[in-house]
Formats: C-alpha cells, structure tokens, sequence
C-alpha cells in the first residue's frame, strides 16, 4: 500500500508525487557565525518522533510544503505550504 | 534556400474506441501557461480568455493553463500577453503540452488505475483540475464532464501516456 501525503492543495497523495529535501529549520541569520551556519547546513537531529521537513510535490502543484510527521510511525500531524505565514516575494 | 517547418502531431493516431471508453488525441491548438502572484483569483482572467476561445483550466496556486483547439497567430497571442499583463504573465506551451480526451462511462475507472486522485464527482466536480502521477507520468488532469476527463501531458511524454492508456483500457476492448 502507498504511503499517503496530504498536501494542502491537491489533498492526499503517494509519496512517490513528492521530493523529501529533509529538515525545515530556521535560517540563521546572514551574519552569524560559522559556528551557527555550519550546525544549520550539516547537523541533523534524527529524532525518533515527531520531524518536520520540507517537501516539494514534484508531480503534483510543485509548491513546497512543511511536512510534520512521527518518524517511527509515519503519523502526519501537519502539512502546510512553506510559504504561508511568510512575505512572498514576488 | 526557403525551408518550410512541417508540423507533426505528437500523436498522429486514431480515437481508440473501446466499450464505455473512447480515448483521442486532441487539436494541437493553443495552450499557454498563465502565472500570477500566489493567492489570486482568475477573476482577471477568464473575460479576456473567453474573447479569444480559450478556457481557463486551474493549475496551482496563482497558475492556469488556457487552452483551445485553435491555433493562436503569434500576433494574436502577444496582443492577449499584453492585455493580460496586469493580471499574470503568459508562458507559449502550445509546442509543449499535448492533449488527450477520455470520454465514456469508464473513463474514471481506466484513470483511477494509474491516479490515486480522488475521481469521485463529489472530491473531483465538473470543472476541477489537478496535476498527479498517472502511473509514472505526471499529467494535467481536468473533468470536462461526469464522464469526460482532458488530460495535459509534456509533448515528449505524450506517446509513452496513450500507450499506457491504451493498456489500461485493454479490459474494455
Ligand atoms: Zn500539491
């Protein structure tokens, strides 16, 4: 059986429709240090539990989500466009 | 010396009549690629679009396909990019996308093979539009009618999708 997504525009999908690019994280800010850039580019938590990631639905809208979901169990708790809440910019 | 471009449809074949089903290429007439900020309507859109024999087909957020069966003069196509210029941005696909019609009361059974989009009419009404894998194409998916669906496939992909359609209709021959 496929493994479903919901995506908050088409509704849900099988993952193959999607990308998984990994963790949605804040950004730092442009002049922090490389301390804090090089924990945002290369470390990863890899929980067991709740994750929220982006993903892109390739073959589907093409808008990229954040997905928030339970690693173990696969659960999906949320999926929103990784744009809304933000400025978008034209 | 003059050359002349012949077109070649990208899919120079017959309807495929089946029993409850009938599959055919579409005219390679216009479709064109319609971008506007996320969060606007088609309100804009569809009087300058109706005037020119297009029908609006909703893509995603901020984005529309019109397509007609016509082909658009590259004078005519300009004078609508220009005129819909305050709304969204127009983007040629009419050499890019190629459409196919499925037709008949098993129509939604021989696309629910190949979606997992819900087709029911309550989930997908007249009218509604969506983009999904078709086994491992990703086409454009609009429901014309309760029994007639318009599907908008990359050129190059064109072929490899009525060959995958003609397969999975092979139980209604
Ligand atoms: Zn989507």
């Amino acid at each position: 059986m496929a493994s479903l997504l919901p995506c908050p525009h088409c509704g849900p999908r099988p993952r193959e429709e999607f990308t998984v690019k990994g963790a949605a994280q804040a950004r730092p800010a442009p002049d922090a240090s490389p301390d804090v850039w090089f924990d945002y580019v290369y470390l990863r938590d890899n929980p067991r539990g709740a994750y929220a990631e982006y993903w892109h639905h390739t073959s589907g809208c093409r808008r990229w989500l954040i997905v928030t979901r339970d690693t173990a169990t696969h659960d999906v708790f949320d999926s929103r466009d990784a744009a809304e809440g933000r400025e978008v910019r034209a | 010396m003059p050359q002349s471009l012949t077109l070649r449809p990208a899919l120079a074949r017959l309807p495929l009549q089946r029993s409850g089903l009938r599959i055919e290429a579409l005219p390679e007439g216009t479709v064109l690629h319609l971008l506007a900020p996320v969060g606007s309507g088609p309100a804009g859109l569809t009087a300058e679009l109706g005037a020119s024999g297009l029908s609006l087909r909703p893509v995603s957020p901020g984005q529309w396909f019109a397509v007609g069966d016509a082909v658009l003069s590259n004078t005519a196509r300009a004078a609508l990019a220009a005129r819909l210029k305050p709304a969204a941005e127009v983007v040629d696909q009419s050499h890019g996308r190629v459409r196919i019609a499925l037709s008949g009361p098993m129509a939604t059974r021989v696309l629910a093979k190949g979606t997992a989009a819900d087709l029911s009419l309550t989930a997908f009404p007249i009218h509604h539009a969506t983009t999904t894998l078709i086994g491992h194409i990703a086409a454009h998916l609009t429901r014309i009618a309760e029994d007639r669906f318009e599907l908008i496939v990359l050129r190059g992909f064109a072929e490899s999708q009525w060959e995958d359609l003609d397969r999975m209709s092979a139980e209604f021959g």
